[in-house]
């Protein structure tokens, strides 16, 4: 299903919808994700995916300040210049999530998605045609950078203590 | 003035409802609601001007995430519901949403002749081979040799159910397949099932985190078709019998005849309440 990216972005403000559109649907993911897993009472894993909700939140205010006066194109949704089919950081394919899941597997998940939004911008400003777009990716990808390195950060602090794996309160009715 | 010319324009996000849903972490249906939501902004159409209908299962319970007119209906009935209300109220968008188990067994009666009648509405079928509200047990599309459930140990042993081959046999004049884990491919596909004159059947493979773990590899099976929709129902036999089922989206589309009453009152009610004196 993935393929490159078989088209360049080359503008800004084509730079900024996108940019703008990953850290929406991150947020979205993100709180979609906590709020799933507090109705199956994993308070812990969705403590986690909180506060990344907040983060990418916080980051798509900034990337609008940084739009601000600059006339943004509309694109439709299967238009984006993705390297994959979806979104570096959504995706909606959420295999790996479980009710069950510990707060170091939320944060290995956090850790891809970042992750994957941070190669799309390194992409973008190492392929694209034009200077100021290669620039603001650049910046971007460092900000990006600094978001993987703070979620190592929490993972290695996380591997340091017991894992706390919830109890299965209502298991599945499959024979084993 | 159109109404939907004085509308702000919505973000997806706008057409959620405040309603959190219950299905388990990881749960296919996410990406369908999420494309749901995408496509209808992406329409511009007024919330209010917007119904989904849904019979019962875990994908049954999408209305109620939307912010949208919605009905959640009984088991495998959400077809006949719809049809009823484009027949009462052709100025809405209707959207049907359901699962295997609702729309090809309990309703599937229903699937054939709305296929047949051509109404315009979207039916979104999220295909998880499993009955998954009732804790997994086999349904018309799960695979004969699957034994995970304590109902058929050792598998159902029957030929699954063929959702576009039906769908085409009972006449639909538009069919197409969408994977949950593709949310631009899916979102357009809904879109062009809202925007296309008459039934528009999208059959999403959505899978089930919890019941059928192994349908995580789906993503590496799921393919672009190497070719355009067909107009031409015989070509489109030929390909659908020929293919996967993994093969994603628009097989088959065609003009056909859309059927919608004449609404125009042919009776008052006085003569309606005379008419029921004894």
């Amino acid at each position: 299903m993935s393929d490159r990216l078989s088209q360049r972005i080359e503008s800004v403000a084509e730079l900024l919808v996108h940019a703008l559109e990953l850290e929406h649907q991150s947020a979205e993911c993100y709180r979609q994700l906590a709020q799933a897993l507090a109705v199956h009472h994993n308070h812990a894993a969705a403590a986690l995916f909180g506060l990344l909700a907040d983060m990418s939140d916080a980051r798509a205010s900034a990337v609008m300040a940084r739009a601000e006066g600059v006339s943004l194109p509309e694109i439709a949704p299967w238009d984006f210049k993705w390297p994959a089919a979806g979104s570096p950081q959504i995706d909606c394919d959420h295999v790996e999530i479980s009710y069950l899941m510990t707060p170091l597997q939320a944060l290995e998940v956090c850790l891809d998605k970042e992750t994957l939004g941070r190669e799309f911008y390194v992409l973008v400003a190492s392929e694209s045609p034009a200077a100021g777009v290669r620039v603001l990716a650049a910046e971007m990808a460092e900000e990006r950078r600094e978001r993987v390195e703070l979620i190592l950060t929490w993972i290695r602090g996380e591997r340091g203590v017991a894992t706390r794996v919830p109890e299965d309160l209502d298991p599945p009715n499959l024979p084993g | 003035m159109d109404a939907a010319s004085v509308i702000p324009t919505l973000r997806a996000k706008d057409y959620k409802s405040d309603v959190v849903p219950v299905w388990c972490p990881g749960c296919g249906h996410f990406g369908v609601l999420s494309a749901v939501t995408k496509a209808l902004a992406y329409l511009k159409l007024p919330k209010e001007r917007v119904a989904l209908i849904s019979g019962i299962g875990c994908s049954a319970r999408l209305p109620a995430y939307v912010g949208a007119y919605g009905f959640h209906g009984v088991h495998g009935r959400a077809l006949p519901l719809a049809a009823g209300l484009k027949a009462a109220r052709p100025d809405l968008t209707v959207l049907v949403a359901g699962g295997d188990g609702d729309g090809f067994s309990i309703g599937g009666n229903h699937f054939l002749h709305a296929c047949r009648r051509n109404m315009d509405m979207a039916y979104i079928v999220m295909d998880n081979e499993v009955y998954g509200m009732t804790k997994g047990q086999a349904s018309p599309t799960t695979r004969p040799d699957w034994a995970k459930s304590k109902l058929t140990p050792h598998g159902t042993g029957i030929r699954p159910f063929q959702p576009a081959a039906i769908a085409l046999a009972a006449g639909a004049s538009f069919i197409a397949r969408g994977y949950s884990g593709d949310p631009g491919g899916l979102t357009r596909l809904i879109s062009e099932a809202i925007e296309h004159p008459g039934f528009g059947f999208l059959h999403v493979l959505s899978p089930c985190r919890t019941f059928r773990p192994e349908q995580s590899d789906w993503k590496h099976q799921v393919h672009r078709s190497d070719k355009g929709p067909t107009d031409d129902p015989a070509e489109a036999a030929h390909s659908i019998q020929a293919d996967d089922g993994m093969t994603l989206g628009l097989l088959y589309a065609r003009r056909l005849p859309v059927w919608q009453p004449d609404n125009r009152a042919t009776a008052t009610t006085a003569d309606l309440e005379g008419a029921f004196v004894v």
